[in-house]
């Protein structure tokens, strides 16, 4: 026999008592356990929304509203510049982005690599309702939003087709199948969008040549939108150089956006890691509580240990053995109830986030659980050796 | 051999002041059979257990085979606890969540001898609880919970056993029963301080020692009922 097997025989008869102690520890782990876990899903969702925010990088215009002033009368505005950006400068724009990843990774393949999809829009008139049809690179766009879902037909594969938005698909009642006339040319309906929740909804998109010819803007796009397809991809140098190199445009790295969404996620996991941080200390004290009260209960046993021979270091092991106990069975319930908690406040922090079962975080919440168990354990084991043998006889 | 030098023990100060033992001398072979007479109160128990090194005088000298161990620091009492002395309880003092045969390992358990299970068993079956083995406390009578408890001062081979009050809760049957197992083992060569309010269990023992107020007031040698050697 050895002494955690006396302990455990020790901790199995009074269950009851070690259970409730170990409530504290499971509180603390599970607030941890839950905290973490739902600010996994969290940033979990922020980068895939990232990755939804398709385009790294837009190149629009450059436009300049200059304030046109007299004195200090104000006149109004002007636009100066062109509203489009001349299809030429693509493979400008393409060099350079491609030129600026190969750099950052350190790959000499020769191909694509960025994702380039110019879009033309154009406000027009079907029936009487007005509507922006936008001119689109049918194989280079899908790569960029790769969220879009076709509910009815297919997608755009030839040049006198168009793919509606789910509500504009709505507002206008048009079926797979029939046909629009966009300033002369008919074009027909392949397939109609699933809702996105995006202006894509209201939209109709139709090839690009299709419509620039259309509309009389051959060589014309407004915009460019690129997709490095890579996180650590250096989208604000490929902004720079297009400003600096490429006339007449401007490029806007849109990753920002998502990177201070993801600042302020950090901010706010810190917070909530400092709460489960006192949850844990109060758990602590709540078993460093239920710890003294256990070694009040046995005064005598202790007594009988001493009386037939440990010494007190062989007590306070047998109370950090108890402590292990309470930390491996705190540790697994934490990390079921911290879990299960994340399951259900997951979906209500973040809406529509899925909680996913982190199982590092078991090893996480045992450590946890042990190290607050032990580290509890330590006040009412020195305690406990102090009690004389004689006194705890004579006390009962 | 055992040697009390003016052992005084005081708790308390001032008006809460309470001398329970007052400048006692005593000594005793470890081959003798003692029995600790005197009323409640009269400092039996704090007798006995400075003579085992649970509690300290306030002065005096405690002399066990030419130590003294009144004075020594906690580790060295812990290994007088390990081999020299053990303890018989009058509540027996049994750890509940362990079988008998446990509880008698427990000693070895401290002292890192684990193996020992033959002789635990050897011990139970020679107080004769060699049925009774895996037993919990709860599941054992007043008389067999004191044999365990014998059994497990017996594993440690102590040179004294001290026993206080040991038939203090048993009827007079089961307490003779516990009486001749304590005979036999003052035979076999134990010597054993017993602590009895009962001068006819105290006839058991072959020095008498009367205590009243903290002091020993007599002292008295004697044929003992059953021969002492074999």
């Amino acid at each position: 026999m050895k002494l955690y097997q006396v302990v455990l025989k020790d901790v199995i008869r009074r269950k009851r008592r070690v259970l409730y102690a170990t409530l504290g520890v499971v509180i603390g782990t599970a607030t941890v356990v839950g905290i973490l876990t739902v600010a996994r899903a969290g940033q979990e969702r922020i980068y895939n929304q990232l990755e939804k925010y398709g385009p790294n990088l837009a190149v629009i215009p450059a436009i300049n509203n200059l304030d046109m002033k007299l004195g200090d009368v104000r006149l109004g505005m002007l636009a100066v510049g062109d509203n489009y950006v001349s299809e030429d400068k693509l493979p400008q724009i393409r060099q350079i982005a491609d030129g600026e990843i190969r750099k950052a990774l350190k790959i000499e393949d020769e191909g694509n690599i960025a994702t380039i999809a110019p879009n033309l829009y154009i406000d027009t008139k079907i029936g009487d309702t007005s509507v922006m049809v936008v001119g689109v690179d049918p194989q280079e766009e899908i790569k960029i939003k790769t969220w879009w879902r076709v509910s009815q037909g297919k997608y755009l594969d030839q040049e006198d087709q168009a793919l509606v938005g789910a509500i504009a698909a709505e507002i206008l009642k048009l079926n797979v199948g029939d046909v629009i006339p966009l300033d002369g040319t008919n074009i027909t309906v392949a397939g109609i969008l699933e809702e996105t929740g995006s202006n894509d909804d209201y939209q109709i998109f139709v090839p690009i040549n299709t419509l620039q010819k259309a509309f009389g803007r051959e060589g014309l796009v407004s915009s460019v939108d690129i997709r490095a397809l890579c996180n650590a991809c250096p989208v604000e140098i490929i902004a720079d150089g297009i400003n600096k190199e490429v006339p007449g445009v401007r490029a806007v790295a849109v990753k920002q956006i998502a990177a201070s969404e993801m600042g302020m996620m950090e901010k706010m996991s810190k917070f909530m890691l400092t709460l489960a941080g006192i949850t844990l200390a109060v758990g602590l004290f709540g078993v460093v509580n239920t710890m003294m009260t256990s070694v009040n209960e046995r005064i005598k046993d202790i007594g009988i240990m001493r009386a037939v021979g440990a010494s007190r270091s062989q007590i306070v092991k047998a109370f950090i053995y108890e402590a292990i106990i309470i930390g491996i069975i705190g540790g697994i319930l934490g990390y079921a109830v911290g879990t299960f908690l994340a399951y259900i406040a997951g979906p209500l922090v973040f809406e529509g986030t899925t909680v996913a079962l982190v199982p590092q975080y078991f090893a996480l919440a045992l450590v946890l659980a042990i190290a607050v168990a032990v580290v509890a354990a330590v006040y009412p084991a020195i305690r406990a050796t102090q009690i004389k043998v004689a006194d705890s006889f004579r006390s009962l | 051999m055992l040697e009390l030098k003016g052992i005084s023990k005081i708790y308390g100060e001032g008006s809460a002041r309470v001398v329970a033992l007052d400048k006692i001398s005593f000594s005793a072979d470890e081959d003798n059979f003692v029995a600790v007479m005197g009323p409640s109160g009269s400092g039996k128990s704090t007798f006995l257990n400075i003579i085992g090194g649970l509690d300290r005088p306030s002065k005096g000298e405690v002399i066990l085979d030419g130590q003294r161990i009144d004075d020594l620091d906690e580790n060295s009492l812990v290994d007088i606890r390990r081999g020299k002395i053990a303890y018989v309880f009058q509540q027996y003092h049994l750890l509940q969540s362990l079988t008998a045969l446990e509880n008698v390992l427990l000693p070895l358990v401290f002292c890192g001898a684990s193996k020992d299970e033959d002789r635990a068993l050897e011990i139970l079956e020679k107080v004769g609880l060699g049925k009774r083995t895996g037993h919990k406390p709860s599941q054992l009578s007043g008389g067999e919970q004191q044999r365990v408890a014998i059994a497990r001062a017996l594993v440690s081979m102590p040179s004294l056993i001290l026993a206080d009050e040991p038939t203090g809760n048993m009827d007079r049957k089961t307490g003779s029963e516990i009486l001749r197992l304590f005979t036999q083992l003052h035979k076999e060569g134990h010597g054993i301080i017993m602590v009895t309010h009962d001068p006819e269990i105290a006839d058991y023992a072959n020095i008498k020692v009367f205590l009243q107020d903290g002091r020993l007031v007599k002292k008295t040698n004697h044929k003992v009922r059953r021969p002492k050697k074999r």
